[in-house]
């Protein structure tokens, strides 16, 4: 089967490589041909994105330019660069993203897509971000949603969402190599190809990273990745478009702790692989209709042996699969106009495969489907009006109405102020309703399921603001979020009255209330500033009460979270990047990040005030993007050695450490 | 009161033969030729004939129509065409052109009215025109600056669009089958809107595609130019010089306006300024 597909895979290069070389220059045509041409439509409503100032969401965009100034190596890094956002790991070694803190490595309140595809996994509700088979090369840019957009993103986008878009294979790519070596085992490789012919594009990449973690020697946190990521585009009139994506990645991440018995040495074996198929057809005066089908299918793999301390056994081998099939149905239709009507629906099914998750009884495969309508009305130039719904049924019993309106009024062309609320849920996880573990491990679940789905109240007022002339733009909001029946875990008391399994229940409600800007200063096409800045609040009441709430210590755990609540925001975030580009080939970046002390979900301390620099230098020679150019780049980690440690969930054994570190990118095209 | 005596005189007269061949590759020169033949049935000073030998008069509508015709003896009207080949072509023994594409003047008009900001025309080329050296100086004129660059072969398409598109504020599309065609467009408008740089298309394909904007002439607009170009032919004799088509469409890509943060006027507002523009 391996050697089948890198058979594949070469034949592939191999053609590619050959059609670039032998594409011929058209020409011959009578002049006056371009008047005439039919030409497909490439900007279809689906691909233009709205307008900040018009945008129902506060929305941050990480464009290519960004990622390239950042020298950040792994797409979770990224959202460091979000204001409010929380860019993390566990122990080193499980990359994770979250928005308004309160989190565990189960990052839950947030949906992610990679082109409209969900990458977070419904039997955890969580992301594995070093498995998603995407190259940062690859991505065209990255608009994070801040603030709950079920209505136009469907089931999950509690507090917000991430929506990777990545280059399609139209864009221009000539082959590329890039190659990184440097401090702590930095070790990666990406190769990108691409080709265009007639109507067909396509682009294929493949990639290879690793590094050995961070700076503490008793984590066994090193990574590496394989990946491998194909795209092609058949346009073969004006009106159809045909895009068909497929990939696969393979992880392998150090997890343990040296001399813990609970947790030994060990490597957790993940992939990932997906194939999508999308149908555009562009119709009369900008309308669309689209259809997408995609297929996911991850597999995790705890490769540890059991495990037995004083003849008890602590982990049982953990093995899980899991299968999405995903279709919806989206039409975009200019109705009058000053009206815009985004309508659909879809259905997806999640299967999940573990029998150390449901030792006792396997877990159902949930039929989930939904409609949505989201409808643009600009009722005068200086006044947008936004409403949507999304209806759905999560195959789990909740039937939910994720409500979204928002009023845009320009106050000037370049002047925004922007008042919105809206609702949206959060069912809950397959391991959350369903979980059944062994009861021989050190934590294991018995999910006694009728869980209600989390729901999520957002209120905010936003201002968008271009000065023309100053380069300088500032996007700010101040919103109330308030969750509902958050669902947490409940300890269990057994036969011999000992807590030492629970489930989960509807317990907390959190209201979140903070502010947040971007402020950016563009003084030459390629030379900028920004900076991002949040300050949040959370707290907690009750809204539910522990199973045992008649036994001290249930009430005793339960208030304990009530009151570490509060610290489970960092209080002040943010960051900053420069990117200056010198004649010459020669470009400077740096990059700024602090983040006030936060108490992680699961970890015994809280993780300190963090602060860190980073620079990067690039010197291109030739013309980087054309044949026998490239660059080469020196990206400096923490150079000042500021603190910089990660949380760890182990008791007694330290925090992971961020160290300065450097490492070198070559980059070439052929 | 000169038109009325002329028509008068005219009708005294034989009917002009007038010879009509059009490119047949095309919807548009179909239209063109319907357009044409509407608006003259039942006009009694001309009659048609397929005979290009025994016609007082060719129009030939379209580069394919107009080598056919290129040493006819008769006087040829060349309508359809683009000026560059309009210049290219084997005289015929008297002719005049209406031609397809928008004076420079007028496209500059458009920028000015659509893009008052945009300073840095981006403009790629296959092969260096005459056109290109005037668009130059008309851009200078105005206090603008063109930047145009060369594309020599088509894989060095990519490198030479993303080094202009760093330079320039608006892309300007001038007619250029070897680089702008069906099969590159889609690189081009992403590439384009990628680095958030309005592009100014030819047609209202290219708005329809995702270019901003365009100005063009319909069929009928041309159409209507060759009917005054006849009959003035009719009643005197003479061709008219060669032009421009006098009137025009703009066309605007609204969502791609409000995707790029750009406030452009509508259409109909463009129009009335670009003619109000000396």
């Amino acid at each position: 089967m391996r050697s089948a597909l890198i058979s594949a895979i070469a034949h592939l290069i191999a053609t590619s490589v050959v059609a670039w070389g032998a594409s011929s220059f058209a020409g011959g045509m009578p002049d006056e041909q371009a008047y005439w041409q039919e030409l497909p439509v490439v900007l279809t409503a689906s691909r233009l994105a709205q307008p900040l100032s018009e945008a129902p969401n506060a929305m941050t965009v990480i464009d290519r330019q960004m990622i390239k100034a950042s020298g950040f190596r792994r797409l979770s890094e990224l959202f460091r660069l979000v204001p409010g956002m929380y860019a993390g790991s566990q122990n080193g070694h499980s990359q994770f993203v979250s928005y308004h803190g309160t989190t565990d490595n189960f990052a839950r309140r947030m949906q992610v897509l990679v082109d409209g595809r969900s990458v977070y996994l419904p039997p955890f509700s969580m992301v594995i971000w070093d498995d998603i088979p995407v190259l940062l090369q690859d991505v065209e840019r990255i608009e994070v949603i801040r603030g709950p957009a079920a209505a136009a993103y469907g089931g999950n986008s509690t507090q917000g969402v991430i929506n990777i878009i990545t280059r399609e294979a139209d864009i221009m790519a000539p082959g590329q190599v890039s190659v990184a070596q440097g401090a702590n085992n930095v070790s990666d490789l990406a190769v990108t190809f691409g080709q265009h012919s007639g109507s067909l594009d396509q682009r294929l990449s493949l990639g290879y990273r690793a590094d050995g973690g961070y700076d503490i020697a008793v984590f066994n946190d090193s990574n590496r990745t394989r990946l491998l990521n194909w795209r092609a585009a058949y346009t073969p009139g004006g009106q159809d478009r045909f895009d068909v994506q497929a990939g696969y990645s393979a992880s392998v991440r150090g997890d343990g702790v040296a001399g813990r018995n609970q947790s030994p040495l060990r490597d957790l074996f993940t992939n990932h692989d997906f194939q999508q198929l999308t149908w555009t057809r562009a119709l009369e005066s900008g309308n669309e209709l689209r259809v997408q089908y995609h297929h996911t299918h991850s597999s995790f793999d705890d490769s540890q042996p059991n495990y037995l301390l004083d003849g008890v056994r602590l982990f049982p081998k953990v093995y899980i699969q899991t299968r999405r099939h995903d279709i919806e149905l989206q039409h975009t239709v200019q109705w009058s106009n000053e009206n815009r009507l985004v309508w659909g629906a879809g259905s997806r099914s999640d299967e999940v495969v573990s029998a150390a998750l449901f030792y006792y009884k396997p877990a159902p495969r949930l039929q989930q489907y939904r409609l949505f309508a989201h409808n643009e009305w600009r009722v005068r130039d200086t006044l947008v009006f936004n409403a949507g719904a999304m209806w759905e049924d999560d195959g789990i019993g909740h039937r939910n109405v994720s409500p979204r309106a928002s009023l845009n009024y320009h106050v000037t062309p370049h002047q925004t102020l922007r008042v919105g609320a809206s609702a949206a849920y959060r069912n809950p996880a397959v391991i959350e309703e369903y979980g059944n573990t062994q009861p021989a491990e050190t934590s294991p679940f018995a999910a006694y399921g009728g869980l209600s789905p989390e729901k999520m109240l957002s209120r905010e007022i936003g201002y968008v603001g271009q000065f023309p002339g100053t380069g300088l733009t500032l996007d700010t909001r101040f919103y109330v979020d308030q969750l509902n029946h958050l669902i947490f875990l409940d300890p269990l008391r057994d036969a011999n009255g000992n807590f030492n399994s629970a489930s989960f229940k509807n317990m907390y409600q959190i209201q979140f209330r903070g502010w947040e800007s971007t402020l950016k200063y563009q003084w030459r096409a390629q030379s900028r500033l920004i900076f991002n800045f949040a300050r949040q609040r959370a707290a907690c009441v009750a809204d539910g009460a522990p199973t045992f709430i008649a036994d001290p210590r249930a009430v005793a755990w339960f208030s304990g979270w009530l009151a570490q609540c509060p610290g489970m925001v960092p209080t002040n975030s943010g960051s900053l990047l420069l990117d200056h580009n010198l004649d010459a080939g020669l470009a400077l970046s740096a990059g700024y990040y602090f983040q006030d002390e936060v108490q992680v979900l699961d970890a015994l301390k809280p993780q300190r005030f963090m602060h860190r620099v980073d620079i990067k230098i690039t010197r291109s020679f030739g013309k980087p993007d054309e044949s026998g150019g490239g660059e080469v780049s020196l990206v400096m980690q923490n150079l000042f050695r500021d603190t910089h440690t990660e949380y760890s969930s182990i008791p007694q054994q330290g925090e992971p450490v961020l160290d300065r570190r450097a490492y070198l990118v070559t980059t070439i095209t052929f | 009161m000169l038109m009325l005596w002329l028509a008068a005189l005219a009708v005294d007269a034989a009917p002009l033969k007038v010879a009509f061949i059009a490119d047949p590759s095309h919807p548009a020169y179909r239209e063109y030729g319907q357009a044409l033949r509407q608006a003259l049935a039942g006009d009694g000073t001309i009659t048609w004939t397929e005979q290009t030998r025994e016609a007082d008069l060719v129009i030939a509508a379209g580069e394919r129509a107009a080598r056919e015709v290129e040493n006819s003896s008769a006087p040829v009207l060349y309508t359809m065409i683009s000026q560059h080949t309009y210049s290219n072509l084997g005289k015929a023994a008297r002719h005049a052109a209406i031609y397809l594409d928008q004076p420079l003047e007028r496209q500059l008009d458009l920028l000015e009215a659509a893009l008052p900001q945009a300073r840095d025309i981006g403009v790629i080329y296959s092969s260096p025109t005459e056109e290109l050296n005037r668009l130059r100086k008309l851009a200078m004129a105005r206090g603008r600056i063109l930047h145009a660059r060369q594309v020599e072969q088509e894989n060095a398409l990519a490198g030479t669009l993303k080094a202009l598109l760093e330079e320039s504020t608006v892309l300007l599309v001038l007619p250029d089958e070897a680089i702008l065609n069906a099969g590159t467009i889609r690189n081009i408008l992403l590439e384009t809107y990628r680095v958030q740089v309005p592009m100014v298309g030819l047609s209202a394909s290219y708005v329809r595609a995702g270019a901003l904007c365009a100005v063009y002439s319909t069929p009928q607009q041309i159409a209507r130019q060759t009917v005054t170009a006849l009959v003035q032919f009719a009643a005197t004799g003479k061709l008219p010089l060669s032009q421009h088509s006098n009137e025009f469409e703009v066309q605007v890509n609204r969502q791609v306006a409000r995707s790029l943060g750009l406030h452009v006027p509508d259409a109909e507002q463009l129009r009335a300024q670009m003619r109000r523009e000396p």
